[in-house]
């Protein structure tokens, strides 16, 4: 029953991610600063420079895409220890300020 | 290039030549943090300060040597998987980038009422706010018979350079069938699975080039980090030539002998044929000389990486004491970034954040087969408190192994690049 309401909550995150927050007017709470700073704890593991070997690039990344990334990390749908940890601590404030900074760099 | 700042070309003037002929006048009355050590942690904490403070903050990174070799992956060079000049670094990229002034030599003692940092030029520096990140010293006394001569025929390698360089010829060099004693430091340490990773690498030297040879490990511990994992990979991988032996067991490391390499404990005389001993650990010496340690470590204010003793020191990595986060590369760059914010917001007013802290360590057990640990940090008012974690299986598919061996070469490239560019 539990998993069933958590499942439903989350294919409507998705629906409402995909077409909310593809306007990033929409990104509630968001703030570039803290995007940035959040950004820090990205660079460890995701080269901002380099190819992205073993480890994905995320630096060009489409608002959406970032965002229903880390929520199918988030609710585990998605595999990797290390992703589901860094996104389990992720709220809204953080996942749509982290998007809003990653829209603006090129 | 595009837009080359004045004190971008301060810094690499500074990187280029030895720094201190910088004229002071240049700086103006802009607020001044000199970070010591240019590793994991100081090399973080400089580049994030002189990056996000956009010039605001003027930026002197003290760091003895000019290359920095990591020690993380020094175990893959170890076990052939990685070339020694992939893990060694330079500052260019945070001196041009950034503009961090890069003074490339030992501090020798702190002026804390003076705020000054004594050189061994015999010029100092003076300083707002200090970032102390000197990483590790060891206690050779602590094994009976260890020494700094000693280190030369049973090399620590346990701050990299020359020391790995050394190891590895003496592996690769040792008699067929022979003996090879790791000697494990006791808690706490640099790099809680190091050690076992390291035994894993020249196990898989001696695999291919002298399968008769035999590993023994005198831990003066009854546990360690990932044993489970590393005990089940050496079972599968190395069949018969791994023996872990806890305290317990040998009842003690009661003497060593480096002339004739031998090893006396309670259970036996062991005899090796080459040997690595890592002996117990504490803060890099400047972190003494500056008052903020409490015997061997530094007591930190979780919230901001201060020292408990002086506000105006910060101390990052493996000599403060961040429990109940490892000592770690990972751990050490996490700690930067939050002292970083803190120093901002300290010496420009700039926004302050919910300091967060994370680690993940992963090791490489044989060709592609990788193991991890991690896990996610709070400051609370006494400790820096673990609120989540992982660890891999026993047991787990080999494609997982391999994906999360892959991903500690990205995380290597990142973090690398991370704190030099
Ligand atoms: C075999 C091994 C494997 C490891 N593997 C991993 C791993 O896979 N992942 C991981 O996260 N960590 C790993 N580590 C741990 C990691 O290397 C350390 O935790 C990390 O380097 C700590 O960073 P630090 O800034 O405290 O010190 P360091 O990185 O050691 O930096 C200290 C710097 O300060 C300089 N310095 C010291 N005193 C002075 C002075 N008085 N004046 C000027 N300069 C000074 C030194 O030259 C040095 O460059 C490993 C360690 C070992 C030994």
């Amino acid at each position: 029953m539990k998993s069933k309401l958590v499942l439903l909550s989350i294919v409507f995150s998705l629906i409402f991610t995909n077409s909310i927050f593809a306007d990033q007017k929409h990104l509630v709470g968001a703030d570039a600063d803290y995007g940035e700073h959040l950004f820090g704890e990205c660079v460890t593991c995701h080269n901002s420079t380099g190819l992205g070997q073993g480890i994905p690039k995320i630096t060009g990344m489409k608002t959406n895409q970032f965002i229903t990334k880390i929520l199918a990390y988030k609710s585990k749908e998605k595999e990797n220890a290390v992703m589901q940890m860094v996104a389990e601590r992720l709220g809204e404030e953080e996942i749509n300020s982290l998007a809003l900074y990653l829209s603006k760099l090129k | 290039m595009t837009k080359i700042k004045r004190r971008t070309f301060v810094g690499l003037a500074a990187a280029t030549t030895t720094a201190l002929s910088m004229p002071s006048i240049a700086f103006g009355a802009l607020p001044r943090v000199v970070v010591i050590g240019g590793g994991a942690g100081g090399a973080t904490a400089a580049k994030y300060i002189a990056k996000d403070s956009k010039g605001a903050i003027d930026v002197t990174l003290v760091e003895a040597s000019k290359r920095y070799y990591t020690c993380f992956f020094s175990n893959l060079y170890l076990g052939d998987f990685r070339a020694y000049s992939s893990i060694g670094h330079n500052y260019y990229g945070l001196a041009v980038n950034h503009g961090v002034n890069m003074v490339h030599e030992w501090a020798l003692s702190v002026n804390n009422a003076a705020k000054k940092v004594n050189l061994g030029s015999g010029e100092s520096i003076s300083y707002d706010k200090l970032v102390i990140s000197p990483g590790i010293d060891l206690k050779f006394e602590s094994v009976n018979g260890y020494s700094a001569e000693a280190q030369s025929k049973m090399p620590h390698a346990w701050k990299s350079g020359t020391q790995v360089q050394l190891l590895k010829n003496q592996v690769k060099g040792m008699k067929k069938g022979g003996t090879f004693v790791m000697v494990p430091p006791p808690n706490p340490y640099r790099c809680p699975p190091g050690p076992y990773e390291r035994v894993s690498m020249i196990a898989h030297q001696f695999k291919k080039s002298n399968p008769t040879a035999k590993i023994v490990i005198l831990d003066p511990k009854n546990k360690f980090s990932k044993q489970g994992l590393f005990m089940e990979g050496w079972q599968k991988h190395y069949p018969g030539m791994i023996e872990w032996i806890s305290a317990e067991t040998h009842g003690g490391i009661k003497k060593i002998n480096a002339e004739t390499m031998e090893f006396e404990t309670d259970l036996d005389t062991f005899k090796a044929d080459a040997a690595s001993v890592v002996p117990a650990q504490r803060a890099g010496r400047i972190a003494m000389n500056a008052g903020v340690n409490k015997g061997d470590w530094c007591p930190i204010v979780p919230g901001s990486m201060q020292a408990q003793a002086d506000e105006n020191i910060y101390v990052l990595g493996d000599a403060s004491i961040a429990k109940s986060m490892p000592k770690s590369g990972f751990s050490a760059n996490s700690q930067a970034k939050v002292a970083a914010n803190h120093i901002r917001g300290s010496l420009t007013g700039s926004k302050v954040f919910t300091p967060r802290f994370a680690n993940t360590c992963w090791s490489l057990v044989a060709t592609n087969d990788g193991i991890k640990v991690g896990a996610n940090y709070k400051a609370t008012a006494e400790k820096i408190d673990k609120t989540s974690g992982f660890i891999s299986k026993t047991g787990e598919d080999s494609n997982l192994r391999k994906a999360t061996y892959e991903e500690s070469i990205g995380w290597y490239s990142g973090i690398t690049s991370d704190m030099f560019s």
